[in-house]
């Protein structure tokens, strides 16, 4: 993959690995190169390392192996002052800006030496086209503002590198269309850009060259005017060995759960869900795959009675529960199993403590009616979880804290299992579990769906919902691309519903 | 006019009581605004008071005392700043550690130096002089001075964007090449030394004297000022000389007999505590601390 380049690449990245010091590997030997005057596209999936390549490029972390060279000289990074001075800068994912800090002084705070005036960044905004109001306070400010604040604050360090990670997070289109657009002008000028994202319409739409990572891999790189969605689709998504998960055939018995036309708003005040209209069946698992952050944090929420949805309906076993908290919503049989253990367990109570926390508010046996615990259920319910579903601690009066993260998931799945629900939420049940208890989960997934409950898995790990749902939705930006059994579904179709192309427009052969 | 005679001393006595507290709370307000929490305010000032004393009461000479107040201070500052900046440590046990070992090291150390239990009077030379005429100390000038420049640094110069830059996202500062752990440490040490600062005016400018219970709780009524006065120096400033007049009347009410039959002596030195944070308060209205104060700031682990 080299000699891509017309001179010298500016940074050539060399069989970079990175191991985090809790065994993750991020980077199996990744090799990148960055021309002089391009826009280079980073596209992946979750976890592909992307974030991981960029922040040792960057100086905020360090490579396990391998080499950096830039602009000719191999360098090791201690810091990103190190990374800067070479001009290299990096806006953050999420992005890092002082909050109580005016526009104005977060560009200027990296500055060495006298502080730019504000003439220069007057004159530096309009060079490159990106206006902000520098005397507001930067948490007054929105996303797409805030984002071309971050850009000027490199710029304004001189730097003529600059990485931007999934920088379109968070803005409205005409945005996303402005960002590009002076992305466009800093490249006339001469600075090289790398932007991480894994939407491939905007890898298109703005790069030259598109550098694809799967699973801490190089999948392939390649200019963008030669290539297509599908094969970028391709390249990102990619299915592993099937799992070794027992299924029996899908029988589904009756409406469990009927969802039409659900709006839920987002933290940042707009819809994060527009209009999603499903139903789930008993005996069947239905699975929601997607790139995080497209809504489905939301809709599990919604679901769940969490968060009050602006508009829609939600109907569990005929009864509309759309207006129902969440305490009558558990006790008509829905359990919630957060993506976050940290939400599902109170980590400083114990395992007995938090047995039954989530049924506590209606659940006559564990509570009479002035309100005393009957401790002696609660703690028989503690110890048949504990046998039950093999979670291992001590005793029940350890703290949940004390748990290993798969026996707190364990703890979790048990607790809202053992209440035999009739129908399951399951907000990325595996994440952070080893192999085994990832597999164990899994099969009790399918487990409670043949035994004929419903099952809804929300999750980003493609192999999961794939090996696992019977019925699967791709959601993107708030809405359902399309609704498909897995076997019926192409790797290309899903990378491509996975970046905001409908399963329609992929059918009629739009793209 | 007798009432304004008393109102003059009572002022002048007011700039003692409020420039320990004040000159403690300035050097908090600098490390904290760093993203640093050192509650060893109190442990700061009753070790740096006692060589102060030592110093001074050795050589004769206040102003070594002063010098080796503050250089002690800045030298906890600088353990304090590496425990926490460096070692990731946990700051609310290094500080608690700094006062429980204050309150030892002293009352040991004061029998060792001197052979006396408890309680220390230099010699008269020892002691800072005041300022001819208007009768308080040449470290009150100093202490206001100090005040206004570390309001400026923080707020005027760019060195003191990056000092609170830290304090509220490290990262951000991290990213354009500010040198995150360097800021904080030397905000630690330079905290350190205004407390050690705070501890000589205790024993060797207002007082003459070193017991083990010296700051009698200074050290926290400044980290609750450091609240109440948002982090901003000049609010500091008012609310430390609000309480020092307000301490310094009660213990004048104390001596009148009118007043002590009317109001239990137990309520009336709390008076200054309620009253200065009833008016901080109601003149700064909500604080907003600094965002990061107190966690470490880790680059990830590599
Ligand atoms: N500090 C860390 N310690 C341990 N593992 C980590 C750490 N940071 C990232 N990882 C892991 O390394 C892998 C790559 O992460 P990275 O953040 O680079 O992915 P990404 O491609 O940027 O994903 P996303 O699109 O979600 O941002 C993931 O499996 C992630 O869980
Ligand atoms: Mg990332």
């Amino acid at each position: 993959m080299s000699e891509m380049c017309v001179d010298n690449p500016l940074v050539l990245m060399k069989d970079i690995v990175k191991v985090f010091p809790d065994g993750t590997i991020a980077l199996r030997g990744v090799n990148f190169e960055l021309c002089k005057g391009e826009i280079h596209g980073l596209l992946g999936e979750n976890g592909a390392g992307k974030t991981t390549l960029m922040k040792i490029l960057a100086g905020l972390l360090k490579p396990t192996r391998g080499e950096v060279i830039v602009k000719g000289r191999k360098v090791k990074f201690r810091s990103p002052a190190d990374a800067l001075r070479f001009g290299i800068g990096i806006v953050m994912q999420g992005l890092s800006l002082v909050p109580v800090f005016t526009a104005y002084e977060n560009i200027v705070l990296g500055s060495r030496g006298t502080k730019p005036s504000r003439e220069f960044v007057e004159k530096l905004m309009k060079e490159v086209g990106l206006i902000v109001p520098l005397d507001a306070v930067v948490e007054n400010l929105s996303f797409g503002v805030r984002q071309k604040v971050e850009i000027l604050k490199m710029l304004a360090l001189n730097v003529d590198i600059l990485i931007l990670d999934e920088p379109t997070t968070n803005l409205s289109p005409s945005e996303i269309r402005e960002l590009f657009k002076s992305l466009k002008k800093l490249r006339e000028e001469g600075k090289s850009i790398v932007f991480i994202t894994h939407k491939i319409r905007e890898v298109l739409e703005v790069t030259d060259r598109v550098t694809v990572l799967r699973k801490g891999r190089v999948m392939g790189s390649v200019e963008t005017s030669k290539t297509n969605p599908r094969e970028l689709a391709k390249m990102m998504v990619g299915r592993d060995v099937e799992l070794l998960i027992e299924k029996p055939p899908w029988r589904p018995n009756g409406v469990a759960l009927i969802v039409d036309e659900l709006e839920v708003m987002g933290d940042l005040g707009v819809p994060a869900v527009k209009g999603v209209s499903f139903s789930v069946n008993y005996g069947e698992i239905f699975g929601v795959a997607g790139v995080e952050g497209n809504g489905q944090i939301e809709l599990a929420e919604a679901l769940a009675g969490i968060r009050k949805p602006l508009r829609g309906r939600i109907v569990m076993n005929g009864d509309d529960i759309t207006k129902l908290d969440v305490s009558e919503r558990y006790n008509r049989g829905l359990a919630y199993i957060p993506e976050d253990r940290k939400v599902a367990l109170i980590m400083e109570f114990s395992v007995l403590e938090n047995t039954p926390l989530t049924e506590i508010s209606y659940n006559k046996e564990l509570v009479n009616r002035m309100g005393f615990m009957k401790i002696k259920r609660i703690v028989e319910k503690s110890m048949g979880i504990i046998k039950q579903y093999g979670v291992v601690t001590p005793s029940i009066y350890a703290p949940a804290r004390s748990l290993s993260g798969g026996n707190q998931q364990k703890l979790v799945v048990g607790r809202e299992l053992m209440k035999d629900p009739r129908v399951i939420i399951a907000v990325q049940p595996t994440r952070g579990l080893d192999v085994a208890a990832t597999e164990y989960v899994r099969n009790l997934l399918v487990k409670m769906r043949s035994s004929g409950k419903a099952v809804i898995l929300i999750s980003s790990d493609l192999d999961e919902i794939l090996g696992l749902s019977d019925r699967f939705a791709v959601m993107y930006n708030g809405r359902f691309m399309g609704i498909l059994e897995p076997d019926k579904v192409t790797d290309e179709e899903l990378g491509l519903m996975m970046g905001g192309y409908t399963y329609e427009e992929i059918k009629a052969r739009k793209v | 006019m007798p009432e304004l005679d008393l109102l003059g001393g009572v002022l002048i006595q007011s700039t003692w009581a409020m420039m320990p507290i004040l000159l403690a709370a300035l050097g908090e307000i600098l490390t904290e605004r760093s993203g640093v929490v050192n509650i060893g305010l109190e442990g700061i000032m009753l070790i740096s008071a006692l060589f102060a004393v030592f110093v001074a009461d050795k050589t004769l000479n206040p102003w070594l005392g002063v010098l080796t107040a503050i250089g002690i201070g800045a030298f906890i500052g600088l353990i304090h700043g590496f425990i926490s900046v460096y070692l990731k440590g946990n700051q609310i046990i290094s500080g608690l550690g700094i006062n429980t070992f204050a309150a030892g090291f002293v009352a040991y150390s004061i029998e060792v130096f001197w052979g006396v239990r408890g309680y220390y009077t230099p010699k008269p030379e020892a002691k800072v002089p005041r300022l001819p005429a208007i009768g308080v100390s040449p470290l009150f000038l100093a202490t206001i001075a100090i005040t206004i420049v570390l309001f400026i640094i923080l707020y005027k110069f760019d060195i003191g964007l990056k000092i609170r830059a830290c304090g509220e996202n490290p990262e951000a500062a991290d990213v354009v090449g500010v040198k995150v752990e360097l800021m904080q440490l030397t905000s630690t040490i330079i905290g350190g030394a205004l407390t050690g600062l705070a501890g000589a005016v205790l024993s060797i400018d207002w007082l003459a004297s070193i017991t083990k219970q010296l700051p009698a709780g200074r050290g926290f009524i400044a980290l609750a000022l450091v609240n109440f006065a948002n982090w901003n120096p000049l609010y500091g400033l008012l609310g430390s000389f609000i309480f020092g007049f307000l301490w310094t009347a009660s213990e004048y009410m104390k001596n009148l007999e009118y007043f002590t039959r009317a109001i239990p002596m137990p309520l009336i030195n709390t008076i200054p505590y309620i009253a200065t944070l009833i008016v901080v308060a109601g003149v700064i209205g909500r604080s907003r601390p600094p965002q990061s104060v107190g966690v470490p700031y880790r680059r990830e682990l590599d």
